[in-house]
């Protein structure tokens, strides 16, 4: 499947977010930037993520470190998340 | 209408200074933002109240205006049929062919403030945020029976006045969740549409049990077929079966039926299993002569 890429610069500038958080965030192993040509890339499927990101680091105060850790507490949380619904549904048999 | 009470809801007195209004914000939100506690509409509708608060409570004026109001307010023990009024302006419910589902933002956006807000302050209110680009996801539940989820068919949604046509696949697990891209909100700023969620959640049936691909059924037996033998007849997700019982089967016993379980998601012509406990029925109400019968069984065994 082609992969859709957002222009970092063009981003920033019409989202009003600084370069520096998207280099953090790089630094940090929580973006994928590509260079091509002397432009910078992240997937258009990170753009979720990202925005996540900058609501955890702007509106929340949470630092770099915080959003790495709750980035891989969330993962686990939904993960659990689905383990109890099976659970749920398989205990249902039982309580007929 | 009811008289919310900011300061109770971010913790503060309402002697508190803008400084302490903003930690408690912070510390708040930090606790019920969407983005940090995801499925949960309950820290969702917290969140809310916590942002109408701050909006409120954080901008000297409207504080000002807040608390002048506050003290002419003759209704201040309805507090508790705030949640209700927030209740109304969270999310919407749709309902389509008896079909109900809700939605609501999973990005944390401050939309949708109470009655109460509004007609103090007007919808003015709404603080967009500057950063915005991809639209808003949203997140909406479709429940079916287990017969609709034990065929492929379609189904017309409305999800904010946009008619949408999906495809249900035969198979879907309850509280199974299936994105369609570019469904949800809009972008700002040139950016791409946000993706609509739907969690299935089908309904208990009253006859079958799902569990997985197999789907559980008790069957009624009769006592002389239990005892002698012969067969029966079994009625499955699509259709009658005959099945044939063997003397002396057992209350309780089990008898699987490979294939007529339930279809296997996204595997065409793939099926579970039935597995049919049979209950015995034992006569009651019986005739002298029947109950003769049975004492002369009794006596030969």
């Amino acid at each position: 499947m082609q992969t859709d890429w957002i222009i970092i610069n063009e981003y920033c500038e019409k989202c009003h977010i600084d370069p520096s958080f998207i280099i953090m965030l790089e630094e940090g192993g929580l973006l994928d930037v590509q260079d091509v040509e002397g432009e910078r890339y992240f997937p258009a499927s990170q753009l979720r993520d990202l925005e996540q990101y900058t609501r955890m680091y702007y509106d929340l105060s949470i630092n770099m470190e915080g959003i790495d850790a709750i980035h891989h507490l969330l993962g686990r949380i939904e993960e659990m998340q689905e383990e109890i619904r099976h659970l749920r549904s398989r205990l249902r048999i039982y309580e007929k | 209408m009811a008289y919310i009470d900011y300061y109770n809801i971010l913790g503060v007195s309402k002697d508190a200074s803008q400084d302490d209004i903003k930690k408690a914000y912070k510390k708040l939100a930090r606790k019920y933002h969407p983005d940090l506690n995801p499925n949960d509409p309950t820290a969702q509708r917290k969140f809310q109240e916590i942002n109408e608060a701050n909006e409120v409570l954080s901008d000297p004026e409207k504080r000002k205006k807040y608390d002048q109001y506050g003290e002419n307010w003759k209704h201040a023990d309805e507090f508790n049929a705030q949640q209700q009024q927030y209740g109304t302006n969270f999310g919407q419910n749709f309902s389509n062919d008896g079909t109900t589902y809700t939605s609501w933002s999973t990005s944390g956006d401050t939309e949708g403030f109470s009655d109460f807000f509004e007609s103090l302050f007007g919808s003015r209110g709404k603080r967009k945020r500057s950063y915005g680009y991809r639209g808003q996801d949203y997140t909406a539940e479709l429940h079916l029976t287990l017969q609709d989820a034990y065929e492929t068919h379609k189904q017309i949604l409305t999800v904010n006045g946009k008619k949408l046509r999906i495809t249900v696949p035969a198979g879907v697990a309850n509280g199974q969740t299936i994105k369609l891209a570019g469904q949800g909100g809009e972008g700002m700023n040139g950016g791409p549409a946000g993706d609509l969620y739907i969690t299935f959640v089908i309904d208990d049936d009253a006859r079958f049990h799902r569990e997985g691909d197999d789907l559980y059924v008790t069957a009624p037996l009769d006592l002389y077929t239990a005892i002698l033998g012969g067969e029966t007849i079994i009625e499955t997700m699509n259709g009658k079966v005959k099945l044939k019982v063997a003397p002396g089967t057992q209350n309780n016993t089990k008898v699987r039926l490979k294939g007529k379980g339930f279809p296997v998601y996204k595997q065409e012509g793939s099926f579970g299993d039935l597995i049919v406990t049979y209950s015995i029925d034992i006569p009651t109400h019986l005739s002298e002569e029947q109950k003769e019968l049975f004492r002369k069984i009794q006596s030969l065994s």
